[in-house]
């Protein structure tokens, strides 16, 4: 995590992605104040202190960041976290294979998802070198996924083709 | 479990339709209202609102290893764990088709409570329970080393202080029979929820609690550690076991309904029963014969759990048991929500 | 009681002969204590049918052994990739990981498998000489005690904040607020739940766990080559036995904190409902306070490491106690044992002492045991499995992703939870880009719901009455310790200012 950091060596803040986790807190808080406006009090009072303390604690770093900002530095940007910026694709294209696992587990099953996520995410990341390597290795470890998992733990994952024609093979 | 799967391998491959790559799953196959003279023709889901290998899932095994010799079909059960039970309804009416082959198994004194805290999402008109499994009352009881002996030292000590009473969840059957009692003895009861049985006899084993309120299957099966002093029922089914603990009724000579706490039953839409009143009436006739069947009763009795529960309640008794229910709620609704009503 | 030396040590013996169910039980733990959303206690489950085959007393044999050894298995992941695989390992990474990355991984795994095992072992022998005695502070620590406890280890936040306090304070009062969500545990009104049912039960920890630590973590080290910095690399040159035998020469010349912390562990493994992931934060805590050096913990500190670590199996130890002797289970695990037990007809509780000591001490011998094998067969793998932090990022990035996704469908069996990872996944990576520290929003998401529990019980028990936290004896003992041990660094770091203002 600091690694980078100490690299770069330099004191530039970049308070627009310092603020990102403050302003997430507040408007959490707020939403989770108005889903316990009306309830009894055990619903409210652990609630009530410690988000009273988190809005001060904002509101002090929110003072800090101005002086920052003031001082010179640092500025309104999202260096932090986008930094190095030559890896942006990378990690929007994993993250977007998250969310498309996610979506199709349910209906492809755990072994065919996996396999299709490993072996396109490890692709992704290494720029496509070692195909053969990188799809044997997949099919490998999505193979030892089903054995670990649905045979011999029996997980109820959710069960695509290649489970059911196991479960009727077998 | 094993066994339901390899049966289901085996309907699978005898019906020819084990589809190379199995691209069908089991509960869609193309049969349906064609066959409808010859049902079940396909395996019954059962949601089941509370987690895997709980006392639910136990006593559901059970019964429907007896049940699918019977219909000549499987169960599958899917656990819906969560929010005392709302997650498994609201998946149940969300998601089940009314075709008689969706069913929900719960447990109904907590879980018409909730409704009664907490409206669900969806109109409560349209479900109905149509078969009760089990009977295990309310009771008050107290650990071995508690200076309470009787149900009497209690109300006497009530009126001098504020006891506090652990129970599962504010919203249960064997709560309110703790606040029915203090409302008609004078005894002052602070119910302090602890979250599960496991949690309250915690709570009374290690003495921050005066006394506690469960269903009476977790207690008299720990006589060494707990004694039962009172139980919600009519009357007490197990007398050998709870050292003849009395009645509410009999003892406070009053009027209660019955306050079954664990009241595990089948719950169904009513719109299948409207749908496929024939389906209907095959599952009841054949859900009766379950109780009569020896293996039954051997297959429960591996539960651990006291026999004496057991008895099939039909369509009217459960709609009478929720009704009793949710109005002894209604009654002590701000105790319970903490709001006014 | 009248057990002598003669009693226990032909249970010693009795229980070795079982080597043959101890030792696979040591190798599936690890597996399955390594791999998030997996435990000792959904591994019983699903290994039931088999335990319930097997005569109570190895059956019970089997299931302390998994126990033991999946506790010290969710340390390896934490300090290897920054994953705990359990909450309870969730203290393990603040300084075990550091280590990693400087290439001492298997140094840091023999230091944790080191301080894990005779902090085990230690704690499981003062249990079985002092049972009659332990079982008692069940029924002293109330919910008014527990509520100082739960501060020992919400305190440490402020802890690891150190190096910027109001980053780290944010940090960990989100988590607390995160920690609200659901219902309530008096009137079960629905808070913060954003309309999702699924939520109702409050945040299940290990779609938390998993987001927080391991896919932030995933999203992270892409930009990396491997985990390792560029000593550290050097430093994995030349792996032999050397690094192994230098952990534990290390961790054992830190002997009086194992014994302390693991004692911590055990005393808070006593109390019914309590955990090894408050043992470990309170242990943290401690062990930095106290400590000469508090500046050096989180940068690869062999104290940071060996304390969560001991601690946690000191709590493996402690949930067997009420579990025998009052017949309560301390956790999941125990609950488990219990209705095996009680499968048998075994009933527990303070009869089983006297009607079949066998199954009363056994646990713990078998317990004892199965440490002392851990060392011949768990100590001699840090080597080999330190080998796994070389792995290109290429490829460990996608699988930690998939794997740990796995783990956070698994506890509860709902597709919400791995959307739900997803999202703590992200949140973890901006936490970690931009400095907040991951592990304080954990201790506030873990912490927060446990405490507002014991803090609601106390006050409906009073009635309302606030004053009832400073109402109990040992509970104000706490509280002035807790009061000591959080002012207790200001007073040394003043006064080391002045002695350096002196000389």
């Amino acid at each position: 995590m600091t690694d980078d950091k100490e690299a770069e060596g330099s004191v530039h803040t970049s308070v627009g992605s310092q603020l990102i986790i403050p302003i997430a807190a507040i408007l959490f808080t707020i939403y989770y104040f108005y889903t316990i406006i009306d309830a009894p009090w055990t619903a409210q009072v652990a609630a009530f202190i410690v988000g009273s303390i988190l809005i001060i604690l904002v509101v002090l770093f929110g003072l800090k960041s101005v002086k920052i900002i003031r001082t010179g530095q640092g500025a309104l940007d999202f260096d932090d976290l986008i930094t190095p910026r030559s890896f942006v694709p990378k990690r929007l294209g994993l993250l977007s294979l998250t969310i498309v696992y996610i979506f199709i587990v349910p209906s492809l099953g755990f072994t065919i998802t996996t396999f299709l996520f490993l072996a396109m995410a490890t692709l992704l990341l290494s720029e496509g070198k070692n195909m053969s390597l990188i799809l044997s290795l997949s099919a490998g470890l999505s193979l030892g996924g089903y054995l670990l998992f649905i045979v011999a733990f029996k997980t109820r994952f959710p069960a695509g083709p290649f489970e059911t024609l196991m479960k009727v093979l077998f | 479990m094993k066994k339901l799967e390899l049966d289901v391998n085996r309907r699978l491959i005898l019906k020819g339709s084990a589809t190379a790559l199995g691209l069908a799953t089991v509960s869609s196959f193309p049969f349906g209202s064609s066959l409808a003279a010859s049902f079940p023709a396909r395996n019954i889901k059962v949601y089941v609102p509370t987690r895997e290998g709980g006392g639910a899932d136990r006593l559901l095994r059970a019964v429907t290893g007896v049940w699918k010799n019977y219909l000549s079909t499987n169960f599958e059960p899917s656990f819906f764990p969560g929010a005392a039970g709302r997650v498994g309804y609201e998946k149940y009416m969300g998601l089940a088709k009314d075709d008689m082959y969706e069913l929900l198994f719960g447990n109904m004194g907590p879980e018409v409570l909730n409704w009664v805290v907490k409206k669900p999402t969806f109109d409560l008109s349209t479900f109905q329970y149509f078969a009760q499994v089990d009977s295990d009352p309310g009771i008050l009881f107290v650990s071995r080393r508690s200076k309470f002996k009787s149900i009497d030292d209690v109300i006497a000590e009530g009126k001098k202080r504020v006891l506090n009473v652990g129970v599962s969840r504010l919203a249960h059957p064997a709560t309110l029979g703790a606040l029915a009692l203090a409302k008609h003895t004078g005894a002052k009861f602070n119910p302090i929820p602890l979250s599960g049985g496991k949690n309250t006899r915690a709570g009374v084993a290690t003495g921050e609690m005066d006394l506690g309120a469960l269903p009476s299957g977790g207690i008299v099966s720990r006589k060494k550690s707990f004694k039962v002093l009172v139980m919600f029922s009519h009357k007490n089914p197990l007398p050998g076991r709870s050292e003849n603990a009395p009645t509410m009724n009999d003892h406070f000579k009053t009027n209660m309904p019955s306050l079954i706490a664990g009241s595990r039953a089948f719950g169904i839409k009513k719109s299948a029963i409207a749908k496929h009143p024939d389906r209907f009436n095959t599952l009841e006739t054949t859900l009766k014969k379950v109780f009569a069947d020896p293996a039954f009763k051997k297959a429960y009795l591996k539960t651990k759990s006291p026999w004496e529960f057991i008895g099939y309640r039909g369509p009217e008794a459960c709609a009478e048991y929720s009704r009793n229910i949710s109005k002894i709620g209604q009654e002590f609704k701000e105790l319970l929500s903490g709001k006014k009503t | 009681m009248e057990y002598d030396l003669s009693f226990f040590s032909e249970m010693f013996v009795r229980t070795f002969s079982f080597w043959w169910v101890i030792i696979p039980a040591i190798f599936l733990g690890l597996v399955v204590g390594a791999i998030p959303g997996f435990s000792a206690a959904n591994t019983i489950i699903i290994l039931l049918p088999l335990t319930l085959a097997m005569d109570p007393e190895i059956g019970l044999t089997f299931m302390v052994a998994l126990y033991a050894s999946s506790r010290m298995g969710a340390g390896i992941p934490a300090i290897l990739v920054n994953i705990p695989g359990t909450a309870g390992a969730a203290a393990t990474p603040l300084d075990g990981y550091p280590m990693t990355k400087q290439g001492r991984g298997q140094q840091a795994l023999a230091m944790s498998f080191f301080a894990s095992i005779s902090g085990g072992l230690f704690t499981t022998v003062i249990a079985l000489l002092s049972l009659p005695w332990l079982s008692q502070i069940a029924y002293y620590l109330h919910s008014v005690e527990m509520i100082v406890i739960m501060f020992f280890g919400i305190s440490l936040i402020a802890t690891i904040a150190a190096k910027d306090t109001l980053k780290g304070l944010i940090a960990g009062f989100f988590g607390l607020m995160i920690g609200f969500i659901g219902t309530d545990v008096v009137y079960e009104t629905p808070r913060g739940t954003f309309g999702f049912l699924e939520l109702y039960d409050k945040v299940p920890l290990i779609p938390a766990l998993v987001g927080l630590f391991a896919i932030s973590e995933a999203f992270a080290i892409i930009e990396r080559q491997s985990i390792l910095t560029e000593r550290g690399k050097a430093a994995m040159q030349n792996p032999g036995w050397s690094a192994t035998f230098e952990g534990i020469r290390m961790a054992a010349s830190r002997w009086w904190h194992i014994t302390w912390n693991s004692l911590i562990g055990l005393v808070i493994g006593v109390v019914p409902g309590a955990g090894a992931a408050i043992a470990s934060f309170v242990a943290y805590q401690q062990s930095k306070t106290y400590s000469k050096t508090p500046e050096l913990y989180g940068t690869g500190h062999i104290e940071g490491l060996i304390a969560p670590e001991s601690a946690n199996n000191g709590v493996t130890s402690g949930t067997l106690v009420p579990l025998l002797v009052i017949g309560i289970p301390g956790g999941a695990t125990a609950a488990i044992m219990l209705v095996v037990l009680q499968y048998h007809g075994v009933t527990v509780g303070p009869d089983l002492f006297l009607t079949s000591p066998e199954l009363a001490f056994g646990p713990f011998t078998a317990m004892a045991v199965t440490y002392v094998l851990m060392i011949l067969t768990a100590l001699p793998l840090a080597r080999y499995m330190s080998k796994i932090t070389v792995i290109s990022t290429i490829y460990m990035a996608p699988i930690i992703i998939s794997f740990t996704l796995v783990g956070s469908f698994v506890p509860r069996a709902y597709l919400f939870d791995m959307n739900l990872a997803l999202v703590f996944g992200v949140i973890g990576y901006v936490a970690r880009k931009t400095d907040y520290h991951v592990a304080a929003i954990l201790i506030g998401v873990i912490l927060g719901p446990l405490m507002e529990t014991y803090f609601l019980r106390a006050m409906k028990m009073s009635q309302g009455d606030i004053m009832v936290i400073f109402s109990s004896s040992i509970g104000n003992t706490l509280w002035v310790l807790l009061v000591i041990s959080l002012a207790l660094p200001y007073y040394m770091d003043h006064r080391r200012k002045k002695l350096g203002d002196g000389s």
